[in-house]
Formats: C-alpha cells, structure tokens, sequence
C-alpha cells in the first residue's frame, strides 16, 4: 500500500485543516485545538509513510503531478506536486518531529491562556513547510517558503508583550527578507529564461539536462547564466538557513516558545534552505563542467558553509543561555550541510539533516524541559546540579549532546557528521573547508560537553534550579521517543549506507572507505576531554564565579560573547545607512516634496475655489442629473410592467413582428 | 434507424434515476408518510435528495458517448457538465423546501421537481426537434406547476397562471418554427437540417423561423423584450421554484440552444463582429441581448422588492449571457456554460437566503433584510457572497464569468462591429448594476434591524445547500480553470 502523487496533497492539508480548527474556535476551545493538531499530524504522519514507501519502489523516479494554476494570455502558469525519496524522507520528518514536538507542547504551554492560538500557528506551519516540501514548481515552493517565514514570524512573537520578543520576531523577517529578495530575482531570471518554474515535467521542467543547457551562457561579467541564478537563490537559503552573513537572526528567535524553536528555528523550518538548494542541486552544479568561468555556484556554496558552521562553534563556545548555545550550535551544523552540498554531496546534507532534525529537537525539548522545570531559568551559569532530579531529561539530553558531538559508532550524528568530512576531504578545489569543518567538530564537542557539565552537574547555583523537579509525561515521552530515534537512525547508516543509495541510486558507493574514522574518534575525544576537563571535574560553584576559558583568553571569549559584533557591525553598517536614508528621506519629504506638494495643493486649493460653483453647478449637478435621469428611466419603465396579462401577451406578439420586421428589412439591404 | 435500445438505457441512466425517485417519493408518501405529518417533509426531501446523487453520479460517470439512438441525444462533454450542474442546482433548489407547516405536499412539489430535472437533463443533450421540444415541454409543464403551488397565496397562482400563458405562447412559435424548419429541411435531426441549409441557402421562410424559435429562446432566457413574465413569477412563485426557474432551467435552456443555433442553424448566422452586418440570427441575438441589459440594469434600478429586482438582475444577466451565446461557436461554449452555471449558483443561493428569512416573518421590500448580519450571520455572509458574485465583484466567480464571456466576444472581432460595441454597454451597465447590488448588501449588513427583529433560525439542509453553493462561488472563482478546461 502507497500513497500515489495524486494525493500527496492531502498531507499539507490536513495540518492545514487544523489550522483553520484553531483560527474558529473560541480562546477557551484550546484542547479541540491541541487535539486537532495533534490528530491530524498523526494523519498526515501515515499518509507520509505511505507516500515513502511508494516512494522507495522507484526511488530514480520523479513522480509528478503538474496542473495549470491559470493561464494569462499564451503564458499558463503551471503548479506541481513532487514525489521522490528526497520529498519522502523530509516528510517522514517533519511529520514525525512535529508529531512529537505537539505533544510536548500540551504540557509546555498548558498555562498559556493563548494556547489554541499557538496550536493553530503551529499547524499553519507545518502545512506550509509540508506543502514546501512536497512541491515540483520553485513558485509553489517560494508561496510555501514565505508563508514559513510568517508563521516563523507569529510564533517568534507569540509571547508579544515581551519587548524582545517582539524586536526578535521583526528581525527574523526582515533578515531573512532580505535573502528572500535574491531568491525572488533568481526566480523571475529562471521564468524569463525558461518560460517554466517546475522542476520535473517530462524533460522539459528547470531541472531537467535539456533546460539546463539553455543557462550555459556566458554573461557580460563573465560568470555562466544558472551560476548567477543559482547564486540568487543561494541568498534565499542563506536568510533562511541562518548562513553567514545573515546568521544574525537565528540566535535571538529562540525569544520564542521553546517547542517553536525546537520544531522551526532547529529541526525543520531552517533546514528548508539546505533543503531548497539540495533540491535544485542540478541547477547549482549547471556550471561544474565550465572551465573558463571565476567561481562556480557550489564553490561559493561549500565556503559560505564553512565559514558558518567554523564561526558558530566558535561563538557557542562563549554563550551562557541554555538557548542560545543551541541555537548557535545549529547555525554551525546548517554551514555543515551546506559545506556538504557546496563539495558536491547533496546526500551526505540531507543525511545529516534528517539525523539533526531528530537529535536537536530533542536537545530543544530538553532544554524545554530544563526551562519549564526552573521557572524560566535559561541561564547555565545559574542552572546545575540537575542530574539527580530530573533524570529522564537528563539520559535523554545527554543522548542528544552525544549525538550531536558524534560520539562513534551507537549515535546517528556520528555518521553523518562522518559522510560530511569524507565529501569534504575529497574536494579537489581547496582544502580550507576541510580544516575548517575538522576543527568545528573538536569545538562541538567542547562546547555540549561545557553545556551538560554547567546544567546537570555540580550544585544549584540558584532557587530555581535547587526547586526543579522532572515534568509530566507529556514532556518527558516525546524526549524519549526522539532519543530512541538518534541512536536507531545510526542503523540507516551503518553497516550499509541504505538511506545515501536510496536519495540518490546514481551515486557509487562509499561505504568501504573509513579512513577518516579514526582521526575523527580522536578529535571528538579531545574535544569531550577537554570540555570535562574544564568544567566537568571541577564545577562552578557560585554563579558568579568568572568562566576558566576567561583566564586564558579574555579578549577572545569577550568578543566570542558578543557574537563577533555582527549585530554591532549591522547596526553600524547597515542599519546606520538605512536610517540614514530614512533621515534623508524624512527631510526631503518634509521640506522639498511637502513644500513642493503644499505649493500645489494651493494652486488646486485656489483654482478649486474658482471652480467650485462651477463644478457644483455643472458637473456634479450634471452627475447627479444623469443618475436622476437613469432612475427615473427605471421608474417609468416598471410603470410598463402593469401585471396585465394580456398587455403582455400583446408585447410578446409586437416583439415577434418588430423583430421580423427589421430582419427582413436588413436582408434587403 | 438503428434501435440501440441499450445504449439508449445506458445513457438515460440519470433520468431514469429521477423518475423512479419521483414516483418512489409518492408513493411513499401515500403509503406511509401522509400519516406522519411532523416527518412528512423530511422523508420528500430525504428521498428527492437521494434521487438526486444518484442521478448526478450517474451523469458524471455515463462518459461522452456521443450519438445515442440514432443522433436523438448526443452525449458530449457540454452534455455531461450541463446534466451535472442542473442536478446540482436542482438538489440545491430542493434543500430550501419549506417544511410541512407551509408546505402541505411536500412530496407532490419533489416529485414534480424531480420530473423538470428530467426535462432539464433532456434538454441538455437533446440533438433533435421533436425531442428537444418534447423536453422543453416536461420542464416547462413542471415549472408552471411549480410555480402556482403555494394554493393559500393569490400571488402564486398568478405567477403560476402568467407564467403558464407566456409560456404557452412561447411554445407554440417555437412549434411553429421547428414546423418551418421541418418543412424547409424535410428532416428533424440537427445534423441533417444543418446539412440541408448548407445546400438551400438563406431564404425568407428560414428567416422567419429562425425569429420565431428566437421568440421562444427569449421567453425561456427571460431576454427583453420577451422577459415581462419574470418579475412577476420570481415575486409570486414559493422561494423553491423561483430558484429553479431561474438557474437551472435557464441553464438548461441556454444550452439547447446554443446547440440547436450552432450545430443546427450554424449556417444561418449572419455577422455581426464587423460591420456591415449581414442577416441571421446572430444579429437578432444581439439586438435581445442589447435590449435586456438596458432594460434589465436600468428596470432594477427602481425596484423595492427583493425578487422583483433579482428578476431584473436575471434580465440584464440574459443580456450577457446572449453575448456569450454569439461567441460560443467560434471560441467554444466553455465561458458560457461557466457563467450560466455560476450565475445559476448564485442566484440559487440569493433565492435560498430569502426563503430561509420568511421562515421568519414575510420578505417583501428590501427593508425586510434590514440588520440581517445581527439576525443570522450565517446567512448574511452567504448572501454578501452571492450578491458580490451577481455584481461580478472578483475574487468570486461571478467576475470570472463577466470576463471570459466579454473576452471571448472581444476575440470575435474587437471593437470593429456591434457585438463589441454590446461588450462596452454591458461592461458601463455594470457599474450601474453594483448600485442596486450594494443597495441589498447595505440593507443586510449595514442597517440596523426594526425593533422587533428576531434571530432567524436556518433549517440544516438549507444551511448546508446554502454554505456549499457559497464555497463552490469562491472554489470557482479561484479555480476558474477546473470548469473552462472541459470543454
């Protein structure tokens, strides 16, 4: 039994549905909200399953289903629906992950007066995110991608009367607007150039070898046509995936609800950037076989992953809110998907993403957890001394942390952490990212090493954390189902890589070659053994007591914690000229359009006093006279309608004459 | 002739479907629901309902078969899509009957219901003189009954007697024409009588004829200057019939014919995309068209009476509608059979607000809506959808059937002649129609309700029949496509 392309609809619209469940009930209808959202994700988790499993019989097929949305003029604007193993799996994820993350969220936001509101977001995102997914048109794609962004933008705000939430919420959007906006010139440049935005459509669709000929063109600056379009698209996944420049947003969007962040700004929503580009991966790679070109798109892509996933271990090192160590953790493990793409293996991404999605929402829920448990406690350096109280939320999260420092062997973030560095190693353009990707691993393990030992071990350092007890089940259960996830994904990949050579039949096998296993073992060690060593076998005791790195490198972790100074240099760079624009244009507006509009608006103010009795007496009067005349018109016409039978029959027999009459008269003409 | 008489069974599935559910209706109620007087009602609808899908799915699945019983029916796509849309507008039609305090035979009025959907789905396909009349016939008998069943109303009985004599004369010149047509071609088949008057040429006889089924087809359009009948009918007829008669049978009318103008008397056309016109019936077509906008957009103006002014809506929408009726044979019949069947929709759904409302109390002037959105939200969403949809205010289907209509005249030959000239007209009148269309929404949704007003209670089915032609009117106008791409 398989779901076949025709009704891969129907797993968007059913979260969709509850959507609208939650937008019609009243505030007090918060459990029909819940249950709605949580039943129909359940659905659409079957339906997902099925549509896998059709899927995987033909898994170098590209089901489609592609309709005509409408036509303007000879131009038919066609939409479509995708079914491959790529759009199978991701299904398979968000469905589940979403599944999990609304149960936690009945006991995480079960004091929220405000629930059924976030219930109804929630599900309007998923059903954008899996219409995102499943769609085979790069415009039904971008309608989907935007409308994430929005509900990425209601959930970040959804607590508004918080001031920073608020700003947070305005940050993501304009941030990843800004991307948006290069996504959207890549896209109007790919209508113009091949008349259609499907990806498959029987040889024809974007995607295809023979459109793909059509954008190996030179342009005047020298660069081949789909390496300019790929790289406009790139920026739309740079804004959403929080890429390096435009990671700034991410961090401060853990302002949301905890289930937000660990639903949207973790395992899925910022995933759809590598997603898009693994998507269009043919397009990016259009131009690999040019010689004569500066810089292919794929090369732009592996450094921009680089340098992200590098520069976000390096800044998580130096965090001290539970939150945001996650969230710059997840910035850096996005650049390592991008890095995989970027060196040729969209496989190796989508692996890594798929066993991402699992172990860092699970490390979110967790941090939930913590969260709930502390009375809204997010600070590590107040927290600790929680591993006897809450023991659940701890065998869980110390799963995730293994798994997200790629503990060898039982942990899934192992292997495909694993297939990310062999792709890396192998580029033949440059070496950097492999160093860079190398160190960022030693560094991930430092700094979830650093986070565990300050949260679980040790002494409470506050009230908060010294009165944290473990959460209801409804909490607690999901954590335990998506640990059991992170250590059973490894079966996917070990000792057959199964899941590579279903996303892509085509690719040779590289399962043999395990010579960067070692090293790495090596390099996760000394990046756990360091982090025990520094926090771990001597815990903090008073919350104020300065961080060991602080003694060695002050300069360098003062700058770390502040991010590097990308908001500062955005403020200073950007958001200076912006308002200085902003103060150009007030100015402007106030003395020269103002004046200018003033002076003409008393020319019109005068010629208007001139004119007014004339126009009064003239032409408004004549409007009106008009109006008059055609309601009058009316009136004596139903005078006509006497309700006289006969008279009517006498019209009738009139009307049949009059008509001859003129007919015949007209013929003999 | 060859007698394929399962063929012929196969393809009158769906009438043989309503005939069956009619007299299973009656007889039902004779044997056991007449003593039942609280379910009486229920048990009609319940079983008219029932007939109904079946029938629908029937007609949705019989296929394009194409000639049937040696070229009497003609089983085409417009065939199918206009056998499915009557059903739907009839079951729509139906879903507002009154229950059995007002309406003493509820049974009697689905039967006869059930038998003018037969006549409708005949209609639809009929591709012969004698069949098509014969099916206009048992439509036309049908409504006329339909339209005089309120027995404690005078005004009822007056639109039933109205309609009747108008119809009846109506009648005979189509008779009369179909007899000249016979005479002229020796043939009933549309197929025959076209080949013939290829080979004749135009000549005064044929003239005549043609004027004369004109007659006919403007009684049943309800086109000036053969349209007095219908204000009369749409304020006297019970709010059942009078949706019928204005959707579905229009519909169904419609496309007989356009098919029997077309196929059958396509050579007899004349020009009216350039001018000099040259003489046929396109040019008559024209000058009802003409005639019904003015008179229906401007008549409207002056109404106080809710159904007086949607039968002169009615009117100037035939005036469209006729439009589309001259571009049918060259760009196809897809704009049209889209706008009479929104426009049936709608006007079903304008007739359904209406009979829910005198559950409540009588609905004569348009005061009588006054503060419906504080008596029934429900029902004054619906009717903003449906007046919006009549104004042709988009994102509603209404709009979309305005424009491919206009769209597809304009194709014929641009401005250069009268029939895009007509398209300017309609489209000037129809600022004027958005004015007495705003003066039932302000009644509805502005004006605050009489001191008396009480909550308007809405049956199910006439909630569900209203809440689905509501959603299909949105549906369609989002997704014109789904009904311009069949034909």
């Amino acid at each position: 039994m398989s779901l076949p392309v025709q009704h891969l609809w129907l797993i968007p619209a059913l979260p969709l549905a509850a959507a609208a469940v939650g937008a019609l009930t009243p505030r007090s209808g918060r459990t029909l909200a819940a249950g709605a959202a949580i039943a129909t994700m359940a659905g659409a988790f079957l339906l997902a399953c099925l549509a896998l499993g059709g899927a995987l019989d033909f898994p170098a097929a590209h089901q489609v289903l592609n309709f005509a949305w409408f036509d303007l003029g000879a131009t038919s604007l066609r939409l479509g629906l995708l079914l491959d193993p790529l759009t199978a799996f991701m299904c398979v994820m968000v469905t589940f992950v979403s599944l999990l993350i609304f149960i936690f969220s009945t006991g995480y936001m079960k004091a929220d007066a405000n629930a059924k509101q976030f219930f109804c977001f929630l599900s309007l995102f998923a059903a954008a995110m899996l219409g995102l997914i499943i769609a085979n048109s790069l415009l039904l794609l971008f309608v989907c991608w935007e409308l994430v962004g929005l509900a990425s933008y209601l959930l970040i705000g959804f607590w508004f009367h918080k001031p920073a939430a608020a700003a947070a919420a305005k940050k993501a959007f304009i941030t990843t607007r800004i991307g948006d906006l290069g996504f959207l010139l890549g896209l109007l440049w790919l209508q113009d150039a091949q008349g259609t935005l499907l990806f498959y459509d029987g040889g024809h669709g974007i995607l295809e070898s023979a459109a793909l000929a059509n954008l190996t063109h030179l342009l005047p600056c020298g660069l081949a046509a789909s390496t300019a379009i790929g790289l406009l698209i790139f920026c739309g996944a740079i804004g959403k995936s929080g890429q390096f420049p435009l990671h700034v947003w991410l961090p401060d969007a853990m302002e949301g609800p905890t289930p937000v962040s660990a639903l949207i700004h973790a395992a899925t929503m910022v995933a759809a950037g590598v997603f898009l580009i693994a998507r269009v991966y043919p397009l990016m790679a259009a131009d690999q076989l040019l010689a004569n070109v500066p810089v292919h798109a794929l090369t732009v892509v592996a450094f921009i992953g680089a340098i992200t996933a590098l520069m976000g271990a390096l800044i998580a090192v130096a965090q001290n809110d539970i939150k945001r160590i996650l969230a710059f953790s997840t910035v850096s493990q996005l650049g390592y998907m991008m890095l995989a793409i970027g060196v040729g293996s969209w496989v190796a991404a989508i692996f890594h993403l798929l066993t991402h999605a699992f172990f860092k929402a699970l490390l979110f829920l967790g941090a939930g957890s913590v969260i709930h448990a502390a009375h809204h406690e997010q600070d590590i350096r107040r927290l600790g001394g929680l591993r006897p109280k809450m023991k659940v939320t701890f065998a869980t999260f110390a799963i995730g942390m293994m798994a997200l420092s790629g503990v060898p062997f039982l942990f899934s973030g192992f292997w495909s952490k694993e297939a990310i560095l062999h792709a890396a190693h192998g580029w033949e353009v440059s070496s950097l990212p492999f160093y860079a990707a190398v160190l960022g691993v030693v560094l991930t393990a430092f700094y979830m090493t650093r986070l565990v030992a300050e949260v679980f071990y040790g002494a409470p350092r506050s009230d908060e954390a010294s009165h944290a007890h473990e959460n209801s089940p409804a909490m607690t259960v999901p954590l335990v189902i998506l640990a059991a996830c992170s250590i059973l994904f490894s079966l996917l990949a070990w000792p057959s890589p199964w899941l590579q050579h279903q996303l892509d039949p085509s690719a040779h096998s590289e399962s043999g070659d395990m010579s960067l296993v070692l090293p790495s073992i090596v390099l996760v060690a000394l990046g756990l053994g360091a982090g025990w060593a520094y926090y771990g076998r001597r815990p903090r005791t008073k919350a104020e007591s300065p961080d060991p790195l602080d003694r060695y490198a002050p300069g360098l972790m003062a700058a770390l914690a502040n991010r590097l100074g990308f908001d500062e240099l955005y403020a200073a760079t950007v958001g200076r000229l912006s308002s200085g624009f902003a103060t150009l244009a007030a100015f402007l507006e106030v003395f020269v359009w103002d004046g200018a509009v003033r002076f003409l608006a008393g020319l019109g103010e005068l010629s208007g006093l001139v004119s007014r009795e004339n126009d009064e007496a003239g032409f408004n009067a004549g409007f009106d006279a008009g109006s008059k005349t055609l309601r009058d018109t009316g009136v004596a016409y139903s005078k006509a309608q006497t309700g006289d039978a006969h008279g009517y029959l006498r019209t009738l027999a009139l009307g049949f004459v009059l008509l001859l009459i003129l007919v015949i008269l007209g013929g003999a003409r | 002739m060859n007698a394929d008489y399962a063929g012929l069974f196969r393809a009158l599935l769906p009438e043989t479907h309503l005939v069956v559910g009619a007299l299973l209706v009656l007889t039902i109620d004779m044997i056991w629901a007449r003593h039942r007087p609280a379910n009486r009602h229920h048990v009609a609808l319940l079983l008219g309902i029932i007939a109904l899908l079946t029938a629908g799915y029937a007609a949705i699945t019989s296929g394009a078969s194409g000639h049937i019983y040696g070229g009497m029916l003609k089983l085409d796509q417009l065939a199918i899509a206009t056998r499915t849309a009557v059903i739907v507008l009839a079951a729509l039609a139906l879903a507002l009957l009154p229950d059995s305090r007002r309406m003493n035979h509820p049974a009697e009025f689905t039967a006869i219901l059930l038998f003018a959907t037969t006549g409708f789905t005949l209609m639809a396909a009929a591709n012969n003189l004698l069949v098509a009349f014969l099916a206009l016939e048992l439509a036309s008998l049908s409504l006329y009954v339909l339209a005089g069943f309120d027995k404690t109303s005078p005004e009822s009985a007056e639109a039933g007697l109205k309609y009747f004599l108008f119809g009846g004369m109506a009648a005979a010149f189509l008779l009369f024409g179909f007899s000249l047509l016979y005479g002229l071609t020796g043939s009933l088949g549309l197929e025959q009588i076209a080949t013939q008057l290829v080979m004749q040429g135009q000549s005064p006889l044929l003239v005549v004829a043609l004027v004369m089924v004109l007659v006919a087809f403007g009684f049943k359009a309800a086109a000036a200057p053969f349209h007095l009948w219908a204000p009369d009918v749409y304020q006297g007829a019970p709010a059942p019939a009078a949706a019928l008669i204005a959707s579905a049978s229009k519909l169904a009318g419609l496309v007989l014919f356009t098919r029997l103008l077309w196929p059958g008397l396509g050579s007899a056309v004349g020009t009216i995309a350039h001018v000099p016109v040259t003489v046929g019936w396109a040019p008559v077509v024209a000058l009802l068209s003409g005639a019904s906008l003015l008179l229906g957009n401007i008549g409207a103006l002056a109404q106080t009476n809710v159904r007086r002014l949607l039968a002169y809506s009615a009117i100037a929408h035939a005036g469209a509608l006729l439009l589309g009726v001259i571009a049918a044979g060259r760009i196809g019949v897809g704009p049209l059979f889209y706008y009479a069947a929104t426009y049936g929709l709608a006007t079903v759904g304008a007739f359904g607000v209406i009979a829910a409302l005198e559950s409540a109390g009588p609905v004569h002037q348009l005061t009588d809506l006054a503060g419906l959105h504080k008596r029934s939200p429900l029902l004054a969403g619906c009717l903003a959808v449906f007046i919006l949809s009549l104004a042709g205010i988009p994102p509603l289907a209404g709009f979309f059937g305005k424009f491919s209509v206009f769209a597809s005249v304009l194709q014929l030959g641009g401005l250069a002649g009268p029939v895009g000239w007509l398209v300017i007209l309609a489209i000037a009148l129809s600022a004027v129609a958005l004015y007495y269309y705003l003066l039932i929404l302000k009644q509805a949704l502005v004006a605050a309700p009489v001191a008396d007003a009480t909550p308007v209670r809405v049956t199910d089915p006439a909630a569900i029949a209203l809440l689905l032609a509501a959603s299909l009117i949105v549906a369609l106008g989002l997704w014109p496509s789904a009904v311009l791409e069949l034909f």
